[in-house]
């Protein structure tokens, strides 16, 4: 058995392609990119090693604090509206009829199956200044709150910021609605007997039992924000002028916009810092014992 | 228990505000379908919010003759297909040698796949578009499909090998001792226990790999190299005039996904949970 399982030249048929990917495709592209965020490169040439030049370009370039700026704001908006509506349609959903609850989640969810370019060019049509359905409604509604969403150089991040929380709203959902699910009822049935009240009883005893998954939840909603490009690259261009910037999108541009890879690579490397920068700080404080119920 | 009665204000309150996100989430999609049927003076003027009173077919025919769609349907299909069907192998074949297998180090060969759950991957994208470049493979798909088998490796190896862990070693036993080779054994007796976690692979990479963009964005950049997501985009800058054909290209585009986890949405949900569940 020992030999059966132990049979080398099997282990490395089985191991090798994938090996093979995360080296050349993860591992190298990585290195590179560490290596290349201290040259001067157009991506033809050879690289240019220029010591930490571009690092003391991009801590003086206004765009750079702009765009951390931005990816800030995205990743606020993004969580304060996400985990605490999600929150709520989780428990809500919790207490309807089976049917429903397959109902909700399937309308929930939905737009997170759909492509990002579908959603990006739909919510252009529903910001339109002229035609668009929200500044209709509100002529319906005779409020005079129209305006040009994607236009202006203060709502443009925010309403960039709104699509992608729509659309990953039912993601947040799902994930906290099986946790919910997962907690056992018998403690909550507990206080409920001690004559605690529903609410409080999900505040004080479910919501603390379920803080491996807030934690997971915060994670992608705020790094997700950060990291946003996909939305402003379809809806905006960064635009207008350069008020949707975010640090992808920065990147993306010094390195297939302006040919400037070396600091774009650079711009990388920030990227990668700032999730792990956060990341680390939320398994600080937020879930710091495993909970086995 | 205390038994309450099933409508108080509170229940009636959650429902009515469960239906109404319900709404906000569903009716721009809705909103989307009615006007792939409509013409624009409906759209903008007559009748933007409702039902199309007329139904214009030839936004459809249009869409799919002038816009280019089957190319790009096409690829999607060959991307989606080609990088499912790698990927399930080699995670499958990796995770068994390291979930039941004996050689030493395979628990930190195991973590060391994991670190693309952990690095914004878009980070990678400048020295991937050169790697790509100097591999020379720019004018085929494979400039996609490549990378997206690296990218998508984690997910897999994490769930098969948590399957493959609760599978008892007699199995490997008996096949032994009937003189099957490990490959034999590999492919008669393992994988056919393992298919529920497949399927749960297989859906996920679904989802992931048809509505890719960052990716195929930077990596294919001939026109009829596109898949549907970035020939949508494409067509905005093209067609700017023609709502209701793109709005159609919009729904022939979104059918798939909608479909495929309309049919498989408990697998979906239990393949997202998963992935959040060790991803934290």
């Amino acid at each position: 058995m020992k030999k059966y399982l132990g049979n080398k030249l099997m282990i490395g048929i089985f191991i090798m392609p994938v090996c093979a990917f995360i080296a050349v495709l993860i591992l190298y592209p990585l290195f590179i990119l560490v290596k290349n965020s201290f040259t001067t490169w157009d991506g033809l040439n050879p690289a240019v090693f220029t010591g930490i030049a571009n690092y003391k370009r991009i801590f003086k370039d206004p765009l750079f604090y702009k765009s951390l700026k931005n990816g800030v704001i995205y990743a606020i908006i993004q969580t304060c509206y996400q985990i605490p509506l999600a929150t709520l349609l989780a428990f809500a959903v919790k207490s309807v009829t089976n049917g429903e609850k397959k109902f909700f989640r399937i309308a929930y969810y939905i737009p997170a199956v759909l492509s990002v370019t579908v959603v990006c060019q739909l919510w252009v049509r529903i910001y339109d200044a002229d035609y668009g359905l929200i500044n209709k409604l509100f002529e319906i509604l005779g409020l005079s709150y129209q305006q040009n969403w994607l236009g202006g150089k203060d709502t443009a991040i925010r309403a960039v910021a709104m699509v992608g929380t729509w659309q990953f709203t039912g993601y947040q959902f799902i994930l906290l609605f099986s946790a919910a699910n997962s907690v056992p009822s018998d403690y909550f049935e507990a206080a409920l007997l001690d004559g605690c009240t529903k609410f409080k009883a999900h505040l004080r005893i479910t919501l603390p039992l379920m803080q491996e998954a807030y934690r997971y939840c915060l994670i992608i909603a705020f790094t997700g924000g950060l990291n946003a490009f996909a939305t402003m690259n379809i809806m905006t261009g960064g635009g207008p002028g350069t008020s949707t910037y975010t640090l992808t999108y920065l990147m993306y541009r010094s390195a297939f916009s302006v040919n400037n890879y070396g600091y774009g690579c650079t711009a990388s490397v920030m990227l990668v810092l700032q999730s792990f920068i956060f990341s680390l700080i939320v398994n600080r404080v937020i879930a710091r014992e495993q909970i086995i119920y | 228990m205390r038994t309450k009665s099933k409508f108080t204000v509170g229940s009636v309150a959650f429902r009515v505000f469960l239906y109404f996100y319900a709404v906000v989430n569903l009716y721009p999609i809705v909103w989307m379908l009615f006007y792939s049927f409509k013409d624009n003076a409906e759209m903008f003027v007559t009748n933007p919010f409702g039902f199309p009173k007329v139904f214009h077919w030839e936004n459809y025919v249009k869409a799919w003759k002038t816009f280019n769609i089957p190319v790009y349907f096409m690829n999607s299909v060959k991307v989606t297909v080609i990088t499912i069907l790698i990927t399930v192998t080699i995670t499958t074949m990796f995770a068994y040698a390291v979930a039941r297998m004996r050689f030493r180090g395979q628990e930190t060969l195991r973590l060391v796949t994991l670190i693309g759950m952990f690095l914004p991957l878009q980070c990678i994208m400048i020295p991937l578009a050169v790697l790509v470049r100097d591999l020379h493979i720019s004018n085929t798909l494979w400039a996609v499909i490549i990378p997206y088998v690296a990218f998508n490796i984690p997910f897999p190896v994490m769930v098969i090998y948590g399957y493959l862990r609760s599978l008892p070693y007699e199995l490997e036993e008996s096949a032994c001792i009937d003189g099957a080779t490990i490959w034999q054994c590999f492919i008669r007796v393992i994988v056919p226990n393992i298919k529920s976690a497949i399927a749960t692979v297989v859906i996920f990479l679904f989802m992931g790999v048809w509505n890719e963009y960052n990716l195929a964005l930077i990596l294919l950049t001939r026109n009829n190299l596109k898949t549907l997501p970035l020939g949508i985009v494409f067509f905005q800058g093209e067609h700017t005039n023609d709502f209701g054909a793109m709005g159609a290209t919009m729904v022939i585009a979104s059918i798939p996904t909608i479909i495929i986890y309309i049919i498989f949405s408990n697998q979906v949900e239990k393949a997202m949970t998963v992935s959040g569940a060790v991803k934290g």
